[in-house]
């Protein structure tokens, strides 16, 4: 059974007395493991997809089902649960609570979860030392680099142990080496923690790393492609 | 879904709480502001209240201990007429004396009169008092501004009549241009329906105590006021002093209950009443009254201040609130239930009105120590003190702090802080993630 299943989902919203259609019948299957990249222009609809498959929005139409559960029809309470135990997010910028250091950070969502107190410091001191932060992990995210507070956003979404991680341009403001190193963290801990990410890019040189490419415009997919890539270790 | 997820929120409230008391400390400057606004305020109602509560335990001093006492025994028709013959007999008094061993008592006799100086002439309040049983009972005799308080015989005259000391009130004294030494012609209607008059010597001015008096009153012996006035046969008032306040309402009824019992076996006239026994509060409904309404005061107006401090508070949590709506997105986002969101911010404002609390109530309980010992001087302006609501205060406004008053002005504090801070609590949890991250 595939991780996750778009049916025709479509998104319509006002936009002063125009309604625009910013997804029109997506149907996508990620099967579990894969590393996929959702690339196109500015306004192609990258982000409301991802923040549909997040729970974050809700379709207009369609079903998005992850591991079996239709989150469509999930409430409130029942989407909070199922975002903090099924999914990671990275977000372009911003991605921490500046109060907390590093390792607070990533400890914060296990937390949440319920996961004992030793339990959340030694995943979260593991997952830090696979980004490469371990050594400034007391820091807090004002005394880290742009690219820095990436890989730690990483960290936070894997150490919870989701399903599938969704990062919407996790390399948008970062330079060519750290948004290439960043998406070899990406890709490496893809492969040995057997997780699933999906992210969003217009970046040729992140699209370059992803096993599979997913390009919309205008609201729909134009083409879905499948790279083969021998991943660092 | 796993079975975690149903952990109750209580196991979440070391993290809430930890991240709340961080993130107060995010922008120290305006934290700080805060707390010194709120704190501020603690500080105006903790002194509000104990300069209140001093005033009033003034007046309460004033109401009992200058010259009403804790109780007093009239008729009914000397309290509804000021009637000359509504006495009580001497006997009364020593048969209460022996029979309460655990009170203090001074008889006292009314009258009125025309007093006569060398220039002027002016309607008086005539009281008569034992000196020493007075002494024991209020402290009414001890505030002598001018001369030496002396209500004995002055001297003897060439008709060989005993001429007494007089003391008067200050503004009488004024008015009338006295001073101690200076003599005085009282005349009054006697008990007899003869013209009562005779010639005194002022022995001393008291300070003013109480606003009639003070205008009108002449205090003389208890002898002097027999010669002028032919009245022997009993007294006009009982003062009654108490050991214990506590047991005020009891000895109350005891002396009513006992009263009762002499007056079957020694009735009284028809004429005068019956006797009529009054505590304090029920003799000065007035002060009582201000008693009651001073907690109220205090409520009133530390309501208001805190709800003005608060508005510090409430500008400063909707700043932060708006401040950090993407980061609360991302919060929503990994999980964060929007209960835990609300909670968290309701905690930042329970920690801003705790520190606030703290800071207030030793900053408050400082100045109060000053103001206990100290107080605020007014004896420059007011070397006589100060008339408020018909009561005469001393020139020295000094404060008394009830701890229980701290309590509570920390915990409307932090409920009206609290209730404030519902309003930007409440904005964080109607927040859009999707929206707010754009």
């Amino acid at each position: 059974m595939a991780l996750l299943t778009l049916q025709g989902i479509s998104k319509r919203y006002q936009q002063g007395e125009l309604e625009v259609n910013a997804l029109s019948d997506i149907n996508l299957t990620v099967e579990e493991g894969e590393f996929a990249a959702l690339v196109g222009p500015s306004g192609s609809g990258k982000t409301t997809l991802l923040n549909i498959i997040g729970g974050l929005d809700s379709p207009t139409q369609g079903t998005t089902r992850l591991n079996g559960t239709d989150i469509t029809t999930l409430k409130e309470a029942q989407l909070s649960d199922f975002r903090l135990f099924q999914l990671g997010f990275v977000f372009q910028s911003y991605n921490l609570v500046p109060v907390l250091s590093a390792l607070e950070n990533v400890e914060l969502v296990m937390v949440l979860q319920g996961k004992h107190k030793n339990e959340c410091r030694q995943r979260a001191e593991h997952y830090l030392e696979l980004v490469g932060l371990k050594d400034i992990m007391h820091r807090r995210p004002s005394a880290l680099s742009g690219g820095q507070q990436q890989r730690v956003a990483v960290a936070r979404a894997l150490a919870a142990g989701p399903r599938l991680v969704l990062a919407d341009e996790p390399t948008a403001n970062l330079d060519s080496e750290n948004a290439t190193a960043l998406l070899d963290i990406m890709h490496t801990l893809s492969h040995e923690e057997k997780t699933t990410f999906i992210f969003s890019t217009h970046d040729p040189r992140v699209m370059d790393r992803a096993e599979r490419i997913i390009t919309l415009q205008d609201g729909k997919i134009v083409s879905d492609e499948r790279h083969h890539h021998e991943h660092k270790t | 879904m796993k079975k975690s997820a149903q952990a109750s929120v209580l196991s979440r409230l070391p993290i809430l709480i930890f991240v709340a008391w961080r993130n107060i400390w995010r922008n120290p400057i305006r934290s700080v502001l805060t707390i010194s606004a709120l704190a501020s305020g603690l500080v105006m109602v903790i002194l509000y209240a104990s300069l209140l509560e001093g005033m009033t335990r003034q007046m309460v001093r004033f109401a009992t201990e200058i010259s009403t006492s804790h109780i007093q025994l009239h008729r009914q028709a000397f309290i509804d007429d000021q009637d000359l013959y509504a006495t009580l007999p001497w006997s009364y008094m020593q048969k209460l004396e022996q029979e309460f061993p655990d009170i203090t008592i001074a008889p006292r006799l009314y009258a009125s009169g025309l007093a006569s100086s060398t220039n002027t002439s002016t309607g008086v309040l005539i009281k008569a008092v034992d000196p020493k049983r007075e002494i024991e009972v209020t402290k009414m005799l001890e505030h002598v501004r001018h001369g030496k308080l002396d209500l004995g015989i002055a001297d003897i005259t060439e008709n060989g009549f005993a001429r007494y000391n007089l003391v008067i009130g200050a503004q009488l004294a004024k008015n009338m241009n006295v001073e101690p030494g200076d003599e005085l012609v009282l005349v009054t209607q006697a008990a007899d329906g003869s013209i009562g008059n005779a010639l005194y010597r002022v022995a001393a001015i008291l300070k003013p105590l109480e606003p009639n008096f003070d205008r009108m009153g002449v205090l003389m012996s208890i002898e002097a006021y027999q010669q002028l006035m032919y009245l022997e046969n009993g007294f006009h008032e009982l003062a009654i002093k108490v050991n214990d306040l506590s047991q005020l309402e009891n000895i109350q009824a005891d002396i009513i209950e006992k009263l009762n019992k002499l007056t079957a076996v020694e009735p009284l006239d028809k004429l005068g009443g019956v006797p009529v026994v009054r505590n304090w509060r029920q003799l000065n409904p007035a002060v009582a009254d201000l008693l009651e309404l001073s907690k109220a005061f205090v409520f009133i107006i530390g309501f208001i201040i805190i709800s003005l401090a608060s508005l510090g508070m409430l500008n400063t949590m909707l700043m932060a609130v708006h401040e950090r709506t993407h980061e609360f997105g991302i919060l929503l986002a990994i999980g964060m239930k929007r209960r835990w969101l609300l909670l968290m911010v309701l905690f930042e404002s329970f920690f801003l009105s705790l520190v606030s609390a703290a800071v207030g109530s030793v900053v408050g309980l400082i100045i109060n120590n000053y103001f206990e010992e100290h107080g605020i001087d007014f004896s420059q302006s007011m070397p006589d003190g100060y008339d408020w609501a018909g009561m005469i205060f001393e020139p020295v406004m000094k404060g008394y702090l009830i701890p229980m008053d701290v309590v509570y002005a920390c915990l409307m504090m932090m409920v009206v802080t609290m209730l404030a801070s519902l309003i930007p609590s409440w904005q964080t949890i109607r927040l859009k993630p999707a929206e707010v991250m754009r």
